[in-house]
């Protein structure tokens, strides 16, 4: 299944100042257009324009939610009450997903003045970056470059004369998935145990200390300073599809030759990122499924190979973008093993507060295990999906993230599983 | 005021309320776990999954989490809801052990009901299931974490509610773990809740476990008699004895919770020692022969030495019937004023409460609870009444600043400003705040009491706090606590002042009186004529008293002399004892008749806002078959007689025993027309004015700036000093060993350091006790506990100034224990 | 017992905290650094020193992956055991560090080098398998390249003594 057109050249945005090895430096951050959107709006027009140009641009968040970006802003009452916090979500923590990790390696003031940007748009006066403890030498870029850019003056008080302070901390989690959803991470930064709290109120209205709190992916932070210098329209126009807008940082991984992050169009076909950027299918083999966007989406089946990555496209088939880290399976595969072990992951980082997502997780796990090794029974088929459908009422969003790829798994690969229950084990598993 | 459907019948709530809370108005019970009333919604067990048919949010809901709206319409018996609430009752028990048969939950056990009625009978999880170790936490609360759903009320509870950090959870996923860093007794006065809370058998009764069901209880609805606030209880007693107490949901006074003290207080009325048969002159004998001694003997000293010659001294803690019935006989046979005071400030001070407390002022427990603003003059929350402690902690935790005025290390589970001042300044602060109330003009033309005190305002010689001066300003719902131990009606009458100043400037405005005893508001009322026990000594020592009738009274334990108490005792011709405990004054009776409980033969109750509760025997009573013992239960004799079952309701046996013809006690108690019975939570606020008691609003102006005087108080605390609970072998770890807690200044004066030993020359000659030094307390105040091995009754007085060198360093001598005197006779 | 500069420089940087608990982790973090792990002296301190109780500690030191309540080696291997990990040989490279190190995963080495331990994704799917080392990154790992790590962290242990004894 190799594509019969050339590699085509697609605009490097959120990468443009990427190095194999190094990060880009201030200067270089700056040659190439940086710190300008700053200094041309701090102070400069209404804050609400700008956040218009945030709606227009539709720029959807980056963590895996797509809430749009422009909308939250607005979110933020004129009248709120004061301080106002800016957390940039780098907790990444959803299998599969590295994209932030290559971002903040490649250009850490392209996030320090996305953060800038976005709390000036909020009137926001702290930013606090979270992020994952195995990202420790992220961390001390951040905290060395934040530096930097404080000397420079785009961060502290009355940046670039402007009137406008605000500073940013970088903030290490003690590591765990849950730290990654919106309010959790807010319990996180309190020093409270990270279950999640269910709005309302939102935390664009009561967030970190009872105190308004917009919180942003990454990589939505890393778009707001193109956005702002080049417009909504241009932004727009990066997308392959109608739907879609900018460019999104796709993470590829598994049984593909070249694994790695790459900056494509949002609406690229699948099977493009595959074949012209991940090097192919490994060992010739053939591509079954991927998850198309982390742990918490359903297996996107090889019917689907050619499907445009937006939002809106995988929506029509029963899936989501997430976070865009497609994880590749061939024929050999077995996805019945491979979501046991998605499970684990689910069932280790629950954090214990619903009964749904506690109890659940163990419990599909279990189920798993056992079909995959032997010890399935016709009856587990209809336990599974009783099981799915009730995970879905759980408190917040771990859960239906969780149960995603065991639905598309019942779903779709339903024969795979009664071939385990009456085969009395894994077909896929080489006999030795 | 929305409109829905739910089940296709339609209700309307306020707006805000959950849907789970309007079912629960129509009747319908949707199942919860984590939800709780006092507690509220966290969304954590999604068991109360309902249907939404119609609404804004469609589909398979949690009705805790989700507000009501116009026109929404709600299926509870939906099969997807059904379906949910059965699979989240599976998942809860696929950890759970099967140990039903021997927990102690059983019975009573909401997972057990959740589990029955869901349908929830085979297991189809194959795994295995997840064990915990189990931690000790202290004698009163049994741990099996096993048992634990994780629908985490119990830290919600110990830790949001009521404001304490040693319980905790930890772990994550499906091992978090409910219990304390390490094992030891939980610091909280207020932990037993949990066993009520708990909706498993994770947190049980320790001292009734393994002792009955339930079922097997013979339970009924009783209150507190542990304190002046009164909470609802219910007891239940097997083998003639009270196994356990648990909260009882009383909306206007405790709500769902009581305190430690009036959960474990109990054993006093199973103890051994309790002394069933009545006696004369030392020998047993029958309550009919006692009771015809005692008439005799009465008579006999009437006939001698005139009728005025007799006196009757009940106290603050007996029933409103036997207090009638004191008032009764006295009155009926002539005999001096009944007596219901040892000390003549505290007759003063109830009176002073009762008759200030107006019914357009008075808060109740909960209404204390959605004050703005509280001040709190002269009192000790958790050591006076534990309960009001928490009320403070709601309040607080809306949002209302709390102010403490008192002269004591007091400690709250919140966060508040203390002020620690001596309690002569009391009077003139409360006076300095009026000040910072607001506009004075406004109230000028309030009633005639608020004038005058407005009238008189000076420059306040004690400024108020700029914080409480702030608050006040600003506050509409404030509130006044006051009181009535360690204070004088001077203060008493100026917190009623003010309350009333504020009320005159049209905020809501209220106050809220601690009393002593559960009954003092009652004694107050029954007494209206009474002296204290102080001021008729004088005539026992002058000979001119020669035989006192003590009706659940002790004198000789509780007086705060001892030596004169135990003097002029002696000097008597004849003294009674009425009561169910074997106190000294029992001990020293010419005739002792016993009494019985609460739990056995209830009683009429007045708590300090004036509530009237009512509440009858639980069981027959009797002594306990785990005492009569060996193997007697059931008799294979008939008997008509239940052993130790003599004893009858004091007030009953005070008729029996009166020389004069006097009225069924039951009839002395005229209660207002509309009081509830049944419920006996009516609350009601019996005729003050009949008290006429004013109260002189005059301080000891500058007497705590006398530098050669120090003043001495002897303080509640919360375990340890009320005279039914101490007697708890539960709750005696819980009291801290007597100290003599004093301020580093004046510890640093005599010199002493921490844990000295500080000898008192009082009025009641010197005591020694080990002395704690405290910053958060007043200068030039000694605060002593009313503790059994304090020796406190040598002070003279519970309030008292003794000059400086009264006191001084003692030096440790062989065995320092303190003396504690055995009774005279 | 928390040697006195580095208790002074928590109290310092808690000082200038608007809410102390925000740095929770934070002083854990340290705390964990100099014991080893957070034991429980160190669960006492640090609630002392952030004016909460130790269950308040414990609460939060028992939910983080990176928080360690009983002693662990002076290395502590992460492997990960995630998807991806998990179908590049996750299983053959715990095999190959257990029968090496001769301990089962959870387990510490008698000379309390190293404690071997699975973990979530880590993000590194691009470089699979792979495996953290006292929380830095080892990727692309074979067991040629297991043994090279390991050897070179016995090395810089047996160097860093020498040092510090001599
Ligand atoms: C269980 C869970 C884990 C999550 N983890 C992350 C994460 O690691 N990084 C992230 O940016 N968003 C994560 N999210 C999504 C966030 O809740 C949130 O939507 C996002 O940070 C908002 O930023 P965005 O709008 O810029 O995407 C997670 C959500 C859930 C439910
Ligand atoms: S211990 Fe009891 S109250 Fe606490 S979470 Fe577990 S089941 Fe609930
Ligand atoms: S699955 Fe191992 S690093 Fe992602």
């Amino acid at each position: 299944m190799m594509s019969a057109t050339p590699k085509k050249e697609y605009p490097q945005v959120l990468l443009a100042n990427r190095h194999p090895d190094r990060i880009a430096t201030l200067e270089e951050y700056r040659s190439s257009g940086g710190y300008r959107a700053l200094a041309d709006t701090l102070g400069a027009g209404p804050q609400d324009s700008l956040k218009e140009t945030i709606a227009a641009a539709v720029l959807l968040g980056r963590g895996g939610a797509a809430f749009p970006a422009g909308v939250k802003l607005k979110t933020v009452a004129d009248d709120a009450p004061f301080p106002r916090f800016l957390i940039c979500n780098a907790d990444e923590m959803e299998p599969g997903t590295f994209k932030d990790r290559v971002l903040i390696h490649a250009d850490p003031h392209q996030l320090i003045e996305g953060m800038a940007l976005t709390a000036y748009m909020a009137s926001a006066e702290k930013g606090i970056i979270f992020i994952r403890p195995e990202y420790e030498s992220a961390a001390r870029i951040l905290e060395r470059e934040v530096g930097i850019a404080r000397e420079a003056g785009y961060l502290g008080e009355n940046i670039l004369d402007s009137g406008f302070s605000f500073d940013i901390d970088v903030h290490r989690s003690g590591g765990r998935y849950i730290c990654g959803e919106v309010t959790a991470q807010i319990n996180a930064l309190m020093g409270k145990r990270p279950n999640p709290a269910q709005p309302p109120p939102y935390p664009t209205e009561k967030g970190l200390w009872g105190l308004p709190t917009v919180v942003n992916n990454v990589e939505t932070l890393c778009c707001v300073p193109h956005i702002l210098r080049n417009g909504a329209d241009w932004f727009q126009s990066l997308a392959l599809t109608e739907s879609g807008a900018g460019t999104k940082l796709y993470g590829v991984s598994g049984r593909v030759n070249r694994p790695g992050c790459f900056e494509l169009p949002i609406g690229i076909p699948l099977s493009e990122i595959i074949e012209d950027y991940a090097g192919g299918m490994r060992d010739g083999r053939r591509f079954k499924a991927c998850l198309p966007g982390g742990a918490s989406t359903g297996f996107l089946p090889v019917e689907h190979y050619h499907i445009a990555m937006d939002f809106d496209s995988l929506k029509s088939v029963g899936n989501r973008l997430g976070t865009a880290a497609i994880m590749v399976f061939d024929e050999t595969d077995c996805l019945v093993a491979a979501t046991w072990n998605l499970l684990e992951f689910f069932a280790r980082e629950s954090c214990g507060w619903c009964t749904p997502c506690r109890e659940g997780f163990p419990y599909l796990r279990d189920l798993l295990w056992r079909i995959e090794n032997g010890q399935g029974e016709p009856e587990m088929i209809g336990a599974l999906r009783e099981l799915c459908r009730d995970m879905s009422y759980a408190y917040c969003a771990f859960s239906p993230g969780g149960i995603a790829p065991v639905e598309s798994l019942l779903d779709l690969y339903e024969e795979e599983i009664v071939a385990h229950i009456e085969g009395k084990g894994c077909p896929f598993r080489k006999r030795s | 005021m929305p409109t829905l459907t739910i089940d296709n019948r339609r209700i309307e709530v306020p707006e805000g309320t959950k849907v789970i809370e309007a079912a629960e108005a129509l009747g319908i019970m949707i199942p919860r776990f984590c939800y709780h009333r006092a507690l509220g919604s966290v969304g954590a067990c999604r068991v109360c999954a309902v249907k939404i048919v119609d609404g804004t949010r469609k589909g398979v809901q949690m009705s805790c989490m989700l507000d009501v709206e116009e026109g929404m319409v709600v299926s509870t018996d939906d099969p997807e809801a059904v379906a949910m609430r059965r699979h989240v009752i599976e998942w809860l028990m696929l950890h759970h052990p099967h140990d039903c048969p021997v927990c102690d939950e059983g019975g009573h056990c909401l997972l057990q009901d959740m589990t029955v009625s869901g349908g929830h009978g085979l297991r189809r999880y194959l795994g295995n299931k997840r064990t915990h170790l189990d931690q000790y936490l202290g004698p009163r609360i049994q741990h099996e974490m096993n048992r634990c759903i994780q629908c985490y009320r119990c830290v919600r509870y110990y830790r949001e509610f009521s404001g304490y950090r040693d319980l905790g959870v930890t772990g994550i996923g499906n091992r978090v773990y409910f219990g304390r860093e390490r094992e030891g007794t939980l610091e909280n006065p207020f932990s037993g809740n949990l066993i009520d809370i708990c909706p498993t058998g994770v947190f049980t009764d320790k001292p009734a476990r393994y002792f009955g069901r339930r079922w097997d209880l013979q339970r009924g609805p009783s209150v507190c008699i542990h304190c002046s606030l009164g909470c609802s209880v219910t007891v239940g007693a097997r083998y003639r004895e009270v196994a356990r107490v648990e909260a009882r949901y009383a909306k206007a006074v405790n709500g769902h919770f009581i305190c430690d003290r009036g959960r474990w207080g109990f054993p006093y009325t199973n103890e051994a020692s309790r002394p069933r048969a009545a006696r004369v002159d030392g020998e047993a004998t029958t309550v009919g022969e006692a009771c015809a001694a005692a008439r005799n003997r009465l008579l006999h000293v009437a006939e001698t030495a005139g009728s005025e010659a007799v006196a009757c001294l009940g106290s603050e803690r007996a029933g409103l019937e036997t207090l009638k019935a004191v008032a009764g006989i006295c009155r009926a046979n002539g005999w001096a004023d009944p007596l219901f005071w040892l000390e003549r400030r505290a007759r003063e001070n109830v009176a002073a409460a009762v008759s200030l407390l107006g019914d357009d002022l008075v808060l109740s427990l909960r209404e204390l609870e959605a004050a703005d603003c509280v001040l709190v003059f002269g009192a000790d929350p958790l050591g006076e009444a534990p309960m009001a402690a928490l009320a403070l902690r709601q309040a607080r935790r809306q949002g209302a600043p709390v102010f403490v005025f008192d002269p004591r290390p007091v400690e709250l589970p919140l966060d508040f400003h203390h002020v620690p001042l001596a309690i002569e300044d009391l009077p003139e602060c409360i006076r300095s705040l009026v000040g910072a109330a607001g506009d004075r003009e406004t109230a000028r033309g309030a009633d005639p009491t608020v004038r005058s005190f407005t009238d008189q305002l000076a420059e306040p010689s004690v400024p108020p706090p700029p914080e409480a001066v702030a608050a006040l300003r600003t506050s509409r719902r404030p509130a006044v606590v006051c009181g009535t131990d360690v204070t004088d009606a001077a203060a008493i009458g100026l917190a009623a002042d003010f309350a009333a100043l504020m009320k005159a400037q049209g905020r809501r405005a209220g106050l809220f009186y601690l009393m002593p005893g559960a009954n003092g508001f009652g004694a107050a009322l029954a007494g209206t004529e009474a002296a204290s026990l102080e001021e008729l000594l004088p005539r026992i020592e002058g000979g001119e008293i020669r035989a006192l009738v003590a009706v659940e009274a002790d004198p000789l334990g509780l007086y705060p002399d001892r030596g004169r108490i135990e003097a002029a005792m002696r000097k008597l011709d004849l003294l009674v004892v009425l009561d169910y405990l074997d106190t000294d004054s029992a001990a020293a009776a010419d005739v002792f008749l016993p009494s019985t409980t609460v739990f056995e033969t209830g009683g009429t109750w007045i708590n300090q806002e004036g509530r009237i509760q009512i509440v009858r025997g639980a069981h027959r009573g009797g002594i306990p078959v785990s005492q009569t013992g060996g193997g007697g239960h059931p008799p294979r004799v008939f008997m008509e007689e239940v052993p130790g079952g003599q004893a009858a309701a004091s007030g009953q046996t005070l008729t029996r025993l009166s020389p004069a013809e006097v009225k069924g006690a039951s009839e002395w108690v005229r209660l207002p027309p509309d009081t509830d019975k049944q419920s006996g939570t009516r609350a009601v606020l019996p005729d003050p004015s009949a008290l006429r008691f004013a109260p002189e609003r005059t301080a000891l102006s500058g007497a705590a700036g006398d530098e050669a005087m120090l003043t001495v108080i002897a303080v509640d605390r919360t375990f340890g000093t009320e005279v039914l609970s101490s007697r708890s072998p539960w709750l005696s770890a819980e009291e801290t060993a007597p100290t003599v807690w004093m301020h580093p200044e004046e510890a640093g004066r005599v010199p002493l350091s921490d844990g000295d030993l500080l000898e008192i020359d009082a009025g009641g000659g010197s005591l020694v006790l080990p002395v704690k030094i405290v910053e958060n307390m007043a200068r030039r105040t000694l605060v002593i506990p009313r503790h059994r091995d304090a020796a406190w009754q040598r002070l003279g007085a519970t309030r008292l100034r003794i000059e400086r060198d009264c006191i001084r360093k003692a030096q440790p001598v062989g065995e320092n224990a303190p003396v504690k005197e055995s009774p005279p006779r | 017992m928390l040697p006195a500069d580095l208790r002074e420089k928590l109290e310092r940087t808690i000082e200038t905290a608007d809410h102390p608990r925000e740095l929770a982790v934070d002083v854990m973090m340290a705390l964990q650094e100099h014991y080893g792990h957070l034991s429980d002296e160190a669960v006492a301190e640090a609630a002392q020193l952030l004016d909460m109780s130790e269950v308040e500690i414990d609460e939060l030191a028992t939910f983080y992956t990176f928080i360690y309540r009983e002693p662990v080696g002076r290395y502590v291997i992460h492997v990960c055991d995630s998807l991806i990990c998990w179908m590049d040989g996750y299983e053959k490279l715990r095999d190959h560090l257990a029968r090496k190190l001769n301990i089962a995963m959870g387990g510490t080495t008698d000379d309390g080098l190293f404690t071997l331990l699975p973990v979530c994704c880590v993000g590194y799917c691009d470089r699979s398998p792979a495996m953290l080392v006292n929380r830095r990154v080892h990727g692309n790992l074979t067991p040629e390249k297991v043994d090279a790590i390991l050897d070179g962290l016995r090395e810089s242990a047996r160097s860093a003594d020498e040092t510090s004894s001599g």
